[in-house]
Parts: structure tokens; C-alpha cells; sequence
């Protein structure tokens, strides 16, 4: 009977209970990093070129729409597209706390590059938060 | 201020994007370092490919 169990058991799930059992970092602790700081969950997870591809990738993308004078958005918006934006923005964590630093001249949407930039800053922060949901699995085991 | 305001033309905003959305794209997509290579070339050609002929099909309208 036993014998008969053991064999219907996938393949999947016996591996998944060769993982080692200890963790070093708890997956909410994970998450936040990862949230501040891009790679950094992924660094606390040992996965070091995953990490450096989200840094390079979230920092490239909000630093070039910080060149190019894109728009910012505050926290209170007012509207429901400036709700998202800032939902967006914010993905990337540090690079849009030190925003000002970066952008001390202010946004400028007047000109074609001005609207582009709004867009890298937005992409920069779903690309940092796709990162998050890769850290999370990782750190709970649902993936590699 | 760290970085002075600086003109960035279309085309290498375009590819700037598309590298970078393509790197992260491949990371979280695919499993082998030779996948996310193959994957993120692929990614970016066709983000450039497919950018410039919506280009190209909107030069009428610009005219």
C-alpha cells in the first residue's frame, strides 16, 4: 500500500521537499528590501546576476526619465490616474525617494521627451515591482 | 543636482527601454543564463522592429 504511494508521488513535490528546510531571510523582509533597494532581495537570496539585471534595468530606466525631465507623481494625486502614477512611481523604491535629487530642475512634459520620461519612471517602478513578485517566490520556494 | 537635464533622442530612448525592459522581461521568464540571452536578444528586436514600423505606418499621418 505504502509502495503504491510512493509511487504515485510527483516529481515535483518530492523535489520541492529536498529543498533545505532553513531560511536566512523571511519572506516579508525579502520583499521590502527588495522594494527599497532593487536587487536587494534577490542579493539576500544569493541570486546575484538576477540582482544586478533589476538594478541595472530599474536604475537605468528611472535615471533616463529622470534625464529626460519626466513627470513625477506626488502622492496625492488627486484623480485616478495620478493615484496609479504614483503607485508606479514609487515601484522603484529609492530611485523614486531621491526623485528631487535627480531632478532638481522639475519635470517638463511640454516637449515630446518630457512625456517619454514620465513613462520610463513608470516602467522603471513595474519593472521593480515584477522584481518583488520574483524575490517573493523565490524566498517561498515557488521557484528557482 | 546630481545630473543636469540632458536631450536623449527618440531612437536611443527607444533602445534604452527596450534593453532594460527586455533584460528584466528574460530574468523573471526564463530559468538558464542561455534562455534569458536568447530570449532578451529576441525581446529587444522585436521591440525595435515593432517600434519602427508603427513609425513607418504612421508617416502618412504626419503629413
Amino acid at each position: 500500500m505504502n509502495e503504491s504511494i510512493a509511487h504515485e508521488t510527483p516529481a515535483s513535490e518530492t523535489s520541492l521537499t529536498e529543498l533545505p528546510a532553513k531560511q536566512d531571510s523571511t519572506p516579508i523582509f525579502v520583499v521590502l528590501a527588495a522594494w527599497i533597494v532593487p536587487g536587494m532581495g534577490h542579493l539576500l537570496l544569493r541570486r546575484w546576476g538576477r540582482a544586478i539585471v533589476f538594478f541595472i534595468a530599474v536604475g537605468g530606466l528611472a535615471i533616463t526619465g529622470y534625464f529626460l525631465r519626466g513627470n513625477i507623481f506626488a502622492p496625492r494625486g488627486g484623480d485616478a490616474f495620478g493615484a496609479l502614477g504614483f503607485l508606479a512611481d514609487a515601484g522603484s523604491g529609492l530611485f523614486y525617494f531621491c526623485a528631487r535629487f535627480f531632478e532638481a530642475a522639475g519635470p517638463d512634459v511640454s516637449r515630446a521627451a518630457g512625456d517619454y520620461g514620465t513613462r520610463f519612471i513608470a516602467a522603471a517602478g513595474v519593472v521593480n515591482l515584477i522584481s518583488v513578485c520574483d524575490a517573493y517566490e523565490i524566498a517561498t520556494r515557488r521557484r528557482n | 543636482m546630481l545630473i543636469a537635464p540632458m536631450l536623449i533622442g527618440h531612437f536611443p530612448a527607444l533602445l534604452i527601454f527596450a534593453l532594460m525592459a527586455s533584460l528584466a522581461l528574460a530574468c523573471v521568464t526564463q530559468r538558464t543564463a542561455a534562455e534569458r540571452v536568447k530570449y532578451a536578444a529576441w525581446s529587444l528586436f522585436l521591440f525595435v522592429a515593432i517600434a519602427v514600423g508603427i513609425a513607418w505606418a504612421m508617416y502618412p499621418l504626419s503629413r
